[in-house]
């Protein structure tokens, strides 16, 4: 027998409870459930038996923990705790139920929550999988999830290092999202994409509760589905639960009747639970599924259904800017990021990626840049690359339903990239070209966008993840292309009837008054059918655009969306400078810490001509030096100075852009402070604090973030040459790590000088761990770079 | 959420803040009060008795150290407690971070503000457990010298992982970042008053926040 073969009942039974079980035998408080094992295999044993005897078809061995951070002080081996829960399952299922390798969390949370790696998790749940394939398991469950990173981590895991089937599932609140923010589309769009065999709900709720849950998902897969419900919601008055076993089996025999396959108990239940079960469904049918599952992409914590227009932001691209070049080639993630979030707030739904420059490691880059947006915006994203390594490093560390942007019809790009996009459970974007270059007729087009979507479907990628882009071309040049255009993507939406993507920009280059022509294309192919444009969302006349259509098409139900874009009350619109702020000198606007007016006066001096490091020398550094004297005698406080950096530093913006576009090019760079918050440690703010204050003090700032390796520091001054090194560490725990640091730097000869703050910290103790300097705080973090740099 | 908290975490000490400070803590405040979750666990157990690894808790939990054994002295029960705003506040300043450090700074002081206060509720649950008994002030781990590598036992113990999302790093940082594990004494005789109990022996002693307003952290 085999899951497959399972798969064909109307009903799969599971079983219930191993920890409440194993309590009940005598197993203590807080101690590692899968040592019993070894330790009590006569419990487990009994506990399979029984549960065979209930009618399970599926057993899971008691391996949930068996991952070898949780055995670590236990004196066993991974190997060893798997083969022995696997061979007790095994002898109690005969032939009559098959063994899963039980796989729960790892304990530890993965970026960018805590700081366990992507691929360390992966490495540990390989150990896993690979203890449980040897063991002879029938298939693997990955259960009690909370993280999608984590859930991905291990069931690529499962999916690369062994070949058995996976079932995947994850435990849900009452307020139907995980402890870390997943919700039910955002785990079915992804698991079921990564090719998981059947996806479902375990613990935390019991059956009654679960029932929302089940119906939200069976709407976002057509995988076979599993519930594993606690006994019931936890019995305030004492140690048991709200409902008894005859509830519990009949609430969960109505979720089986309305779809759902494979059905067990998890906390709280036992044999009696699963017998009960089995009687309520004897000779029941359960129900399929009708509706399709919509076209769809997410982020770990955020769905967004094509099922409208949804605008995808375009403004993650280095071409033709050469601010955003100057950052990708510094590594400046912050630049990116705030591109990002701006675009996220002016209404994005989807934020494409795009990091390829020349002379930049795009195959390092994409992942990078993936993982940091990630960790600030739940945007779902685009990876744009013609690199097929680039592409699957990014969806590798992409958490949710990304889109690949992009193949076209020439065969060598399809087989190139269309498996990764199998492999990862991505959307793609098809454009309208090939080998030969772009056709000029939209029939032609039409027949490479039918050769592209063969080409997926042929590989197992379903026709709704498959996006068509029937290409603008620039109408100065061309005038009889935007029509063209138009023509192919009304025929792609009804002869393939395939989701549609455009970028739209490009159609006004050389024309005056763009974003007039811009907005009335946009609108003009939206009324073709245009599902995904890709545009500027900060320009609002599109944004305005794509909020009238959906009005005008009845979309936006009520005028919802419209009237909070633009009904006066509903929604406050930005608020306006404050009165007479514009009329104020640029050094003032910074002392009192006024972002938007400074980077307007700022740029306003720059247009006027003003030279930009005569602005930087003569009006922001004093500035900045009149509030941090204020700070020091006790007249401000730190929020009101990082307020005035943050003014300082939109100043700053306004001057690097007028640097990086001046026909010379970019001045050459000097070598940067490098900062770091030490391994093992995540707190990050007074890091970041130091890093702005340094930054508008004119000072190049390479930051590494937080958790950094001491191999990393060492590596980042000699690639740069900085001089001067600012290491942050919040707890005790962690002065070890910069301690490590320190003496990595001096091992290695580096002729830098190395200054230490936190919390924990004393001048003493910075002395002794080798530091040049102590910062007591992160004015002083300035005054010292000042006297290191000069 | 106790406003006059978060000023002082953020330096300002008992003076007044200017307007738009205010206004700028009062509105961090609600989005923190918006993105949490609060969720945490607690289990009360007998305490055992002392050994030279420090103080026996009933499973096998052993506490380690002078300090929570001045702590617990006189109380033949401890509570155990983790708490937690969950996720998404992390979510909230991580992405403050890359917008606005300031708006950051004050959203950082909020989250720890209001960490602190949903253990005065959880600690404050737990007493109404015990009524007529005394309790000295909730003792993490971290303080004195009580090893801060307990944490993740602590979390074991509570199955906090499982049941609410609360883990422990490698270095033993809680994550979700705004968490707190704490130990409570539980006495059926009456205690001596905070400042006999603990400033003298607090790490915090020369720099406490309240020490120097004339206060103490249990007052």
């Amino acid at each position: 027998m085999d899951l497959d073969t399972l798969l064909t009942r109307e009903f799969v039974f599971l079983d219930g409870a191993m920890g409440t079980q194993l309590q009940r035998r005598g197993l203590p408080l807080g101690a590692v459930p899968e040592l019993a094992n070894l330790e009590h295999p006569d419990w487990l044993a009994d506990i399979h038996r029984s549960y065979v005897e209930a009618g399970s078809d599926i057993l899971y061995a008691n391996t949930f923990g068996a991952n070898r951070e949780k055995l670590a002080r236990s004196g066993r081996t991974v190997a060893e705790v798997v083969s022995a829960g696997v061979a007790l399952a095994r002898q109690a299922a005969a032939d009559r139920a098959l063994v899963a390798l039980d796989v729960g969390p790892l304990g530890q949370l993965l970026e960018p929550n805590g700081t366990l790696r992507f691929e360390e998790a992966y490495d540990r749940f390989a150990e896993v999988m690979e203890a449980g394939a040897a063991a002879g398991a029938d298939l693997v469950v990955i259960e009690t999830m909370a993280d999608l990173n984590e859930a991905r981590a291990a069931l690529l895991a499962a999916k690369e290092r062994t070949s058995l089937p996976v079932l995947v599932s994850m435990s849900f609140e009452a307020d139907r999202r995980t402890f870390l923010g997943c919700g039910v589309a955002s785990m079915a769009l992804t698991l079921s994409g990564l090719g998981a065999d059947a996806i479902g709900i375990n613990c935390s709720l019991g059956p009654l509760e679960m029932a929302p849950l089940v119906d939200e998902l069976k709407r976002w897969t057509d995988l076979p589905l599993l519930l594993k419900p606690n006994a019931g919601l936890p019995d305030p008055a004492g140690g048991g639960y709200d409902i008894g076993p005859e509830q519990f089996a009949a609430a969960l025999a109505g979720l089986g009747r309305a779809g759902v396959q494979l059905l067990g108990g998890c906390c709280g239940t036992g044999p009696e639970h699963i017998a009960l079960l089995r009687r309520e469904l004897e000779g029941a049918r359960r129900a399929r599924r009708a509706a399709a599952v919509p076209a769809a992409v997410c982020s770990g914590t955020r769905a967004v259904a094509i099922d409208r227009v949804r605008v995808i932001g375009e403004r993650i691209n280095p071409t033709g800017k050469k601010r955003f070049q100057q950052a990708l080639r510094e590594g400046d993630m912050d630049y990116i990021l705030s591109q990002a979030l701006a675009q996220t707030d002016a209404g994005a739904d989807i934020l494409d990626v795009n990091v390829g420059l020349p002379d930049v490691d795009e195959v390092r880059l994409l992942p990078e840049t993936v993982r940091a947006l990630q960790a600030v915006t739940d945007a779902p994203l685009q990876l744009d690359s013609t690199d097929p390594a680039a592409l699957e490093g990014a969806l590798r560390a992409c958490c949710g339903k990304a889109i690949v942007n992009s193949v076209n019809g020439d065969p060598e790009t399809l087989e190139a990239i269309l498996p990764l996009v199998k492999k990862y459970g991505a959307a793609v974007v098809g454009l309208t070209l090939d080998q030969n270059g772009i056709p000029k007729t939209a029939e032609e087009r039409l027949a490479i966008a039918r050769r592209i979507l063969d080409a997926a479907l042929a590989l197992g990628i379903p026709r709704r993840d498959v996006y068509i882009d029937c290409l603008t071309l620039t109408v100065s040049a061309e005038q009889a292309a935007a029509g063209e255009t138009l023509r192919a993507v009304r025929m792609v939406k009804e002869e393939l009837r395939l989701k549609t993507v455009l970028g739209v920009s490009n159609i006004s280059f050389g024309l005056p008054a763009r974003p007039l022509v811009n907005q009335n294309f946009l609108t003009m192919a939206m009324t073709c059918g245009l599902d995904l444009p890709i545009l500027n969302p900060n320009v609002d006349a599109m944004m305005a655009a794509v909020r009238c259509f959906h009005l005008l098409t009845n979309v936006d139900a009520e005028a919802r969306d419209f009237l909070a874009a633009y009904g006066g009350d509903a929604a406050p619109t930005p608020s306006a400078p404050a009165a007479g702020a514009a009329a104020r000198p640029l050094g003032e606007l910074v002392e009192l810490g006024l972002r938007g007016e400074a980077g307007q006066a700022a740029r306003a001096l720059l247009a006027a001509g003003e030279d930009p490091m005569a602005l930087v020398d003569g009006v922001l550094i004093p500035a900045l030096d009149r509030v941090g004297a204020q700070f020091e005698a006790g007249q401000r406080f730190l929020p009101q100075l990082i307020q005035a950096a943050g003014a300082a530093q939109a100043a700053f913006e306004a001057v690097r852009e007028a640097l990086a576009a001046r026909q010379d090019g970019p001045p050459v760079r000097r070598a940067p402070i490098v900062l770091a918050t030490v391994k093992g440690d995540i707190h990050d703010i007074g890091k970041n604090i130091v890093k702005v204050l340094l930054e508008n003090y004119g000072f190049a700032v390479l930051d590494l973030g937080r958790d950094v390796d001491p191999e990393r520091v060492a590596r980042a001054v000699r690639e740069t040459g900085a001089p001067l090194v600012g290491l942050s560490a919040l707890m005790t725990t962690t002065l070890k790590s910069m301690e490590e640091t320190i003496a990595l730097l001096r091992r290695e000869g580096l002729p830098c000088r190395v200054m230490v703050g936190g919390a924990v910290l004393t001048a003493d103790y910075a002395a002794r761990i080798g530091a040049d300097f102590y910062a007591r705080d992160a004015k002083e973090s300035v005054d010292i770079a000042r006297r290191v740099m000069g | 959420m106790d406003t006059g908290e978060v000023l002082r975490a953020l330096g300002y000490g008992d003076r007044e803040p200017d307007g738009a400070t205010l206004a700028l803590v009062r509105a961090c405040a609600g989005e923190v009060r918006r993105a949490a979750v609060p969720r945490w666990r607690s289990a009360v157990l007998a305490v055992l008795g002392e050994d030279e690894g420090g103080v026996r808790l009933e499973g096998g939990l052993t506490l380690p150290g002078w300090s929570i054994r001045d702590h617990l002295r006189g109380c033949d029960r401890a509570a155990v407690f983790c708490a937690t705003l969950s996720a998404p506040v992390d979510a909230l300043l991580r992405r403050a971070q890359a917008e606005d450090m300031a708006r950051a700074l004050v959203l950082d002081c909020c989250a720890s503000t209001a960490v602190e206060e949903l253990c005065d509720r959880v600690e404050e649950e737990i007493r109404a457990g015990f009524p007529g008994c005394s309790f000295p002030h909730r003792f993490s781990p971290g303080y004195g010298d009580l090893p801060i590598q307990l944490q993740g036992e602590l979390l074991a113990l509570l199955d906090a992982p499982r049941r609410i999302g609360l883990c422990a790093s490698e270095r033993h940082i809680l994550t979700p970042r705004k968490s707190v594990t704490a130990i409570l004494g539980i006495s059926r005789e009456a205690l001596p008053p905070v400042e006999e109990r603990s400033c003298q022996r607090c790490f915090l002693r020369g720099r406490c926040q309240y020490r120097l307003r004339g206060k103490t952290c249990g007052s």
